[in-house]
């Protein structure tokens, strides 16, 4: 029976794993190294069958196997073979994921992992025992618990009341001069070998505290050199060690009170000699005059000299390095250093292990979706869903807007719709406007602030009735916006009705000049005015119509449940053909708005952005009595902010947006928003500035820039109003 | 495997007494998807007793009907939760990375997923299309 090693046969014999035949042939499973043939070390890894970092101790020899060792310098190549189109391709293939809840998992099935199995057993629990014996990797151990494993076959997921880690101790590895000679094994692997038949030649064991290095010819060990001076000839050095080191790295990845350690793996153990000489980490090749050198450069800590020299980041993860490099550090910072935090993965994978059901978040379609690709929109994604950015020329769409109707598709908008005998008292807690004072019928644009007063969403507040109300918040804070509701209205324990409409209702902006002509086309006779709203049927659909503006023109957003969304819109454009009705997408909104300095959350606003600082302060209340945010403002309100957002306009095309802004040679903030409005005959933009004394003439795109009030278009809001 | 479906029905928040003592017109399926909320498929009207209780018409999920084999076969294995044992019952969660309601009858299973997740859906759990248009097979 035969397998490839470096494109030569290597014979063995049944029960032999990889690494054991490839040893029986003479050669190394790399070009060097210690041997423990237990898994701890990364000293037998190749790749095998294509894959890299195969630990060959632990792989069982069978036909046809090709290995491969690694290069002696340097990682392997990479073997990248990307799928044709990610995005569309959400299922992997390949690597399934099984999955197993148990009472307890116990990790380790020697002596102490079959004792606490047993005991387990008899109290009547689910035990499932994990070993990489038995083909059970346990790759990590995370929060839940969770244990994941790698199979043969598949990984393996296994959710456990309880975690027993019983993964025993190990052998420690020799550090000094020579350890990277081919013909060093630990004690364990020197009987594993015996038993399977390999001829070792002469051996000399050593005892590591009696350990002085070892001498090689062409490679491999020739002597044993000890402590006491002594030298021994051989072909085989065979090193024992006292103390074994725990196997805890399991037990390092997570801090979860139903994880435990038992067993050796628990235990302390005598650190061995701060090495002198010799590579610390054979995965990564690092020796001790590394170690000193990042220590002298000032990483004195155990995880400092872990990063900065990459000692213990290798494939065994500590395994062989870590007695050594706590000895290392312990001798120098004069007191023992506590082993590094363990993290998952402590088995290479590969990328379609690591990947095994593991999918790209979802993004949501509106019921437009296909209407507005059949209309050629380049769609992309936007909080959370995609939208169309344009219909092929967004010029077009933007006049659309400007000169006559425009369809916009608004479904993504947060919706909720708030009832109880304490929902006014929760609005006006929650946003910094008045409430109370918005008559049934009337809406008002709000902002919701946090508790340190920086602006997280806007919408509107929509009153229905004296008990109820209709919000709506922007689409990509929309669920953000929901838990915050939720969570103060619990906090307050006042006595209100919450349910989320986001995605149970579309909503179509109908925008423009002639906007209103086309609702009345479609049966609504006397459209509402300017911040008003009311329920009405459109085209035969029920709507909730609300009249605002966003684009600067006359729009009215007809919310209606999804189901007849595309009834809805064939409808509009059927109606307004002649008025040459088109929609517009995200590309052609952003540049409307723009024109009427109107922000976008999360676009022109930064995460401390107040309402003073987006100059917003008209649309706070300080005397209302309370509201989130208001200590915050009350506190910050005469203090010296050097933080504004300012309208700018120059000529000249506009420039890309986050340009940096110039007052002389210096950065005093950044361009948010930019469109080349072709009503204003200027680069119109929106920016900050981040140093005071604020100027009114900056530099961006080695133009000159001048500050100008918003709304640049409109000022007086006619055309919304109209 | 049937065409998935949209399901029409009612969407009601009310208090949790109230909601124990509602009353459905109509062959209904009571989704309980929160301690304050039910979706009542296929409901036209309810009688909750709460004078501030939302009713809303719900078309906004899509359903497909499994039987349990082609559960097991298709959406158990993306499932990392423990799935509920008795019948009936109704389980929420990701799977697949997706947010879903698993309705357990007694020997079937209903997929519910909302109507904009739909195409992810059927991509990822590898099940017929749903059509915004006609809310029939694609």
């Amino acid at each position: 029976m035969r397998f490839a090693f470096d494109d030569q046969p290597v014979d063995y014999v049944d029960g032999d794993s990889v690494a054991v035949a490839v040893l029986r042939s003479g050669a190394h499973p790399q070009h060097g190294g210690s041997l423990c043939l237990t898994g701890d070390c990364g000293s037998c890894s190749a790749d095998v069958d294509g894959v890299p970092f195969i630990r060959t101790c632990l792989t069982p020899a069978r036909p046809g196997l090709r290995v491969r060792r690694h290069p002696a310098v340097g990682g392997p190549p990479l073997q990248l073979d990307p799928p044709k189109n990610p995005v569309q391709s959400p299922v992997h293939a390949g690597v399934e994921v099984h999955r197993r809840h148990v009472d307890v998992a116990v990790i380790g099935a020697g002596r102490s992992g079959t004792a606490e199995a047993e005991r387990l057993r008899s109290a009547g629990c689910e035990v499932f025992v994990l070993d990489s014996g038995n083909g059970h990797d346990v790759v990590g151990v995370y929060p839940g618990p969770l244990v994941v494993v790698r199979t043969p076959q598949h990984m393996l997921h296994v959710h456990a009341h309880e975690v027993v880690i019983a993964t025993g101790a190990a052998e420690v590895h020799p550090v000094c001069e020579g350890n990277m000679l081919r013909g060093i094994l630990l004690s364990g692997a020197a009987d594993l070998l015996r038993e399977r038949g390999v001829d070792l030649g002469n051996t000399v064991t050593v005892d590591i505290t009696e350990l002085a290095s070892f001498e090689g010819l062409d490679g491999t060990v020739s002597h044993v050199v000890f402590s006491d001076g002594r030298r021994e000839a051989c072909d085989t050095a065979i090193v024992t060690s006292p103390t074994k080191a725990p196997r805890d790295l399991l037990a390092r990845m997570v801090s979860d009170p139903n994880v435990r350690v038992v067993g050796p793996a628990a235990e302390r153990f005598e650190l061995p000699p701060p090495p002198v000489a010799g590579f610390v980490c054979p995965c990564s090749k690092i020796t001790v005059g590394d170690l000193q050198m990042v220590w002298d450069k000032g990483f004195q800590h155990l995880e400092l000299v872990k990063r900065a020299a990459l000692c213990g980041t290798g494939t065994c993860q500590g395994g062989v390095c870590m007695p050594h490099l706590r000895s290392f550090v312990s001798d120098r910072q004069g007191s023992e250093a506590a082993p590094f935090t363990g993290r998952p993965a402590s088995r290479q994978l590969t990328i379609a292990e690591a990947a095994a059901d593991v999918f790209l978040d979802p993004f949501r379609r509106s019921a437009l979706h296909n209407e507005h690709l059949k209309l050629g929109a380049q769609m992309d994604r936007f909080g959370g869903w995609w939208r169309p950015w344009n219909y092929g020329d967004f010029m077009r769409e933007y006049w659309a807007v400007r000169e006559g109707v425009s369809l916009g598709d608004v479904s993504t908008l947060g919706k909720m719709i708030v009832t109880g005998p304490d929902v006014v008292e929760a609005l006006e807690r929650l946003y910094p406007t008045t409430i109370a004072d918005i008559r049934p019928g009337r809406s008002r644009y709000v902002l919701l602030l946090n508790e340190r007063g920086h602006l997280i969403d806007d919408g509107m507040v929509c009153r229905e009735s004296d008990d109820r109300f209709v919000l709506t918040f922007t689409s990509g804070g929309a669920a953000f916006a929901e838990a915050w509701v939720r969570d103060w209205v619990d906090t307050w324990g006042l006595d209100v009705r919450i349910m989320d409409r986001t995605i149970s209702h579309g909503a179509i902006n109908v925008t423009g000049p002639l906007a209103g002509a086309l609702l009345q086309r479609v049966g609504v006779a006397d459209p509402p005015k300017f911040l008003q709203h009311r329920h009405a049927a459109v085209a035969g659909i029920d709507c909730h119509i609300m009249r605002l503006s966003f684009t600067g023109e006359a729009s009215f957003e007809l919310h209606h449940p999804v189901a007849p969304s595309v009834e809805l819109w064939q409808a509009l454009m059927e109606a307004g053909r002649d008025m040459t009705v088109m929609p517009h997408g995200l590309q052609a909104l952003f540049a409307l708005r723009l024109e009427k300095g109107h922000v976008i959350v999360g676009i022109d606003t930064e995460l401390d952005s107040t309402p003073r600082r987006l100059n917003m302060d008209w649309a706070v209340k300080m005397d209302k009595p309370d509201f989130v945010g208001r200590t915050a403002l009350a506190r910050t309100a005469d203090l010296a902010d050097h933080r504004r957002l300012f309208g700018f306009t120059m000529d000249g095309p506009a420039p890309t947006e986050g340009a940096p802004i110039y007052v002389g040679d210096r950065i005093v903030g950044h361009v948010a928003s930019t469109f080349t409005s072709p009503v204003i005959g200027k680069a119109v933009m929106l920016g900050w500035q981040k140093h005071s004394p604020w100027v009114d003439s900056v530099t961006i795109d080695g133009r000159t820039a001048t500050v100008a009030h918003t709304p640049f278009f409109d000022p007086e809001g006619a055309r919304a109003r109209a | 495997m049937h065409a998935p479906e949209r399901l029409d029905g009612l969407r009601i928040v009310a208090t949790p007494e109230a909601l124990e003592h509602a009353y459905y017109e109509g062959d209904v399926v009571v989704l309980r998807i929160a301690h304050d909320e039910v979706f009542a498929i296929g409901a036209v009207a309810a009688e909750v007793p709460d004078e501030h209780a939302i009713l809303e018409r719900e078309t906004a999920f899509v359903g497909w009907g499994l039987t349990s084999a082609e559960f097991d076969r298709l959406i158990a294995r993306h499932v990392e939760w423990q799935l509920p044992a008795h019948r009936p019952s109704l389980a929420q969660g990701l799977a697949a990375g997706m947010p879903v309601k698993l309705w357990f009858d007694h020997d079937r299973v209903l997929l519910v997923v909302s109507s904009g997740l739909a195409h992810e859906a059927a991509a990822r759990f590898g099940l017929p299309e749903f059509r915004h248009e006609t809310g029939t097979r694609a």
